[in-house]
């Protein structure tokens, strides 16, 4: 995958979620610029790192429970720095509690996703958040 | 600041007495002759006493006390002093609302230590210590005075021994310097008695003497003085063994709040013979007592009743009520069996006299006897009942202080209970509360990931798949959202207890319409008949109540499908203190003997493929309205429908 082309970061430790989320994309073509890491150190490298991609990419999708460092302390450092504080992130999490909600949003996100367990639902609001961000939405370049 | 004693008395003689008495004892004597006079007096400026004279020119003083008593406020108290004709003045005075009664002619020094007592206001003393000075000499006296108050101690003097054992008890001086040689009894004496009683027998106590003797220190130190120092000494060395004294005595425990054999005391005569009492009275005024004087046994028992007494003199042959009678009278009652009783007998009443010991006297004299010998018995029997009542007190003391520190003990157990249990339970909420948040987290990835690959499954592979996989496809995915469901409703329970609770006026009415019209969103091909009563509003947490109206609203929907058309009934019957609502259906209904396991986690009564549910719903349902201080029961027949019942507590819901 080119560094540069990257479009889409998808920030996911469980591996089922990840493939059925980047199944989901492709169906939609916007699978097509996505990189996927593992943890959040990863994540913090690949968008902070000295081999950043330029452009960064326009969308980060978060998980919240990461090894390493988790989705909260991700979030904060893109949101801390210049170049990143303006990326729209989409925490996307199976933790329905309000107060990750309400940390979420007070560390600067974009959207909150509880993941539906059944995978319609999934695969409907994985679809929009994607269409939405990567085509409807603008963010200063 | 000075206390104000009016002072009522025709008496010009009586007037001048007790004004020089008082003033020189510290107040602020202000003198009235009449009953007008003293109106006018009470009417210009506050008094912090009354002595009150009975028999005046323009009227009775009684009249003027049941006036003072009739006013609004803290009552003035008021002292009544009379000649005693009767002892049914006293009676009259004393009941309507003397706090004392002196008898005419009074003790000098009885009647200013009375007017100190009553006098004093709680915690108004000033702690500055008192040392008492018991000596002849004006030239002495005075120059401990000027020494002390410059060491800055309250002074307090006396030129007899008699009068400064009678001020020792009132004033209750730090310490007492008293000089070996004095008029009446001696300082050595007026020592051994500081010892013998008990209130005072703790006070240091230092002898001045004149005399070079070795043998006078040891005959000084014998009787109980705690120092002893010369004359010729001079005034430092006295300071200083003053100074050691005190700081070696120590602070007052507390328990020796009693009275002291020396504070004024009140002896009840009772006698036939008029000359006999009066003679009697006189002596014992002498001596600085208070007398009552009552003619009969009956007049002696009407006397107790409003006045206690320290002492009673008895007369054993009396007309009426005989003395042995009047005797086991006072001892039968409780409340006066601890006074002592003397009785007074003729010489040749030996009989009657032992008669009258069985009746409960305390001991007995002849009324040939001297005087002496009376007093030195009245005393005895006086420090007797002392030391009884010390030695209660002490006990009752010592009891409650147990009591206290008992009860301290049980508090201070409960309390570090109540706090390790509050911190057992603070722990157990923590634990509580990451064990459902790894629930919601954990528990629905591995769900997801089924769902999402069956449904793959059957998206990319579909066409290899025959009939019958497919079905079992189908199976793995309906499994998959049932536990889903089952994850979300075990949350939602959970987290009922973590919930806080905003107790707003509820509008009962908005909810079950909207949990109605969900309802008819969700089953849009049901024929659904909703009857909605007028519901009031009540006090409660609005999100959570909501989830309880939706749950009852769509179990009744669910168990009445068949039903064409369903009908469900919701009602609300208002009670004192509480609020019934009801939602009751025509559906499948429920066999009543299970009613009990319909709230419980987990409990079902019908068959899953009968209908679909996760057994959670009416479980949070009695969780929240038991949470609300509610109550919910179910009344149901198989095959007739059911109707669930909810009462939430009326009152006020900001409260």
């Amino acid at each position: 995958m080119t560094q540069g082309a990257v479009e889409i970061l998808l920030v996911e430790d469980t591996p089922d979620d990840a493939d059925l989320t980047i199944r989901t994309l492709r169906k939609h073509r916007l699978a097509n610029a996505l990189h996927h890491v593992q943890d959040g150190e990863e994540a913090l490298r690949f968008l902070l790192g000295p081999e950043a991609p330029s452009p960064r990419p326009r969308l980060v999708i978060l998980d919240l429970k990461l090894p390493k460092v988790d989705g909260f302390e991700v979030l904060r450092a893109l949101r801390a720095d210049p170049r990143t504080k303006t990326i729209p992130v989409v925490v996307m999490t199976s933790s329905r509690e309000d107060r990750d909600l309400a940390k979420c949003y007070e560390l600067g996100t974009n959207s909150y996703v509880v993941k539906p367990i059944e995978f319609g639902e999934f695969a409907e609001a994985v679809a929009r958040l994607g269409l939405y961000w990567m085509l409807t939405n603008s963010v200063p370049r | 600041m000075k206390r104000r004693v009016l002072v009522v008395d025709d008496s010009l003689t009586v007037r001048s007495d007790l004004d020089e008495a008082l003033t020189g004892a510290g107040f602020d004597v202000t003198l009235a002759g009449t009953l007008a006079e003293a109106r006018h007096r009470l009417a210009t400026g506050k008094s912090d006493l009354v002595v009150l004279d009975v028999l005046l020119p323009d009227g009775d003083g009684v009249d003027l006390l049941r006036e003072l008593r009739s006013l609004p406020g803290t009552p003035v108290p008021v002292m009544l002093l009379s000649t005693e004709a009767e002892v049914k003045d006293r009676i009259r005075g004393l009941r309507t609302g003397a706090d004392d009664y002196a008898g005419k002619p009074y003790d000098r020094d009885w009647l200013i230590s009375r007017a100190r007592a009553l006098t004093r206001s709680p915690g108004r003393e000033a702690p500055a210590p008192v040392v008492l000075v018991i000596d002849d000499s004006p030239t002495v006296r005075e120059g401990l005075r000027a020494a002390l108050s410059e060491a800055g101690y309250e002074v307090a003097t006396a030129e007899t021994g008699e009068a400064g054992l009678r001020l020792a008890a009132d004033a209750r001086p730090a310490a007492i310097i008293v000089d070996s040689g004095l008029p009446g009894i001696d300082g050595a004496t007026v020592i051994r008695r500081l010892r013998q009683d008990t209130a005072l027998r703790r006070l240091p106590v230092m002898l001045l003497t004149a005399s070079e003797s070795r043998d006078f220190e040891v005959s000084a130190l014998d009787a109980g003085a705690d120092a002893y120092v010369r004359k010729e000494d001079g005034m430092p060395v006295v300071l200083a063994k003053l100074v050691a004294l005190m700081r070696a005595s120590g602070a007052p425990s507390g328990v020796e709040e009693t009275a002291s054999l020396g504070s004024p005391k009140r002896v009840l005569a009772v006698d036939d013979s008029e000359t006999y009492l009066q003679v009697l009275a006189g002596q014992l005024r002498n001596e600085g007592y208070d007398v009552a004087l009552a003619r009969s046994g009956a007049e002696a028992l009407q006397l107790l009743e409003v006045q206690p007494v320290d002492c009673v003199l008895l007369d054993l042959l009396m007309p009426g009520l005989s003395g042995t009678e009047a005797c086991r009278a006072i001892k039968m009652n409780p409340a006066w069996r601890d006074i002592p009783l003397i009785m007074l007998t003729a010489l040749d009443e030996r009989e009657a006299m032992i008669e009258g010991i069985n009746a409960g006297a305390d001991d007995y004299i002849t009324k040939s006897a001297d005087f002496e010998v009376l007093r030195a018995r009245l005393r005895a029997q006086i420090r007797r009942k002392q030391f009884e009542e010390e030695n209660r007190h002490i006990r009752e003391e010592l009891g409650r202080r147990e009591k206290e520190a008992t009860e301290e003990r049980a508090a201070r157990v409960l309390a570090e209970t109540k706090a390790s249990l509050m911190a057992e339970l603070e722990r157990k909420n923590q634990e509580l509360e990451s064990f459902s948040y790894s629930v919601s987290h954990d528990l629905r990835a591995p769900l997801r990931a089924i769902d999402g690959f069956c449904a793959a499954l059957q998206e990319d592979c579909a066409a290899s798949l025959d009939e019958t996989g497919r079905g079992y496809l189908a199976r793995v995915r309906n499994a998959a959202g049932r536990m889903g469901r089952l994850i979300d409703d075990l949350l939602s329970f959970s987290r009922i207890g973590r919930h806080g609770m905003t107790r707003v006026a509820v509008d009962m009415d908005g909810l079950f319409r909207g949990a109605i019209a969900e309802a008819r969103e969700q089953n849009p091909s049901r024929a659904l008949e909703f009857e909605v009563a007028t519901l009031p509003r009540i006090p409660g947490d609005a999100s959570l109540l909501t989830q309880v109206v939706q749950n009852l609203v769509s179990n009744a929907v669910k168990y009445s499908e068949g039903r064409n058309p369903a009908n469900i009934r919701v009602s609300a019957e208002e009670f004192q203190t509480e609020t019934v609502y009801s939602v009751r259906d025509n559906g499948v209904g429920f066999d009543p003997q299970y009613a009990h396991k319909l709230f419980g986690v987990f409990q079902r009564l019908h068959r899953a493929d009968e209908f679909q549910g996760t057994g959670v719903g009416l479980a949070l349902v009695r969780r929240i309205v038991e949470r609300h201080g509610g109550r919910v029961w179910a009344e149901g027949t198989p095959g007739a429908g059911a109707t669930f019942h909810f009462a939430l507590p009326s009152g006020d819901p900001l409260s």
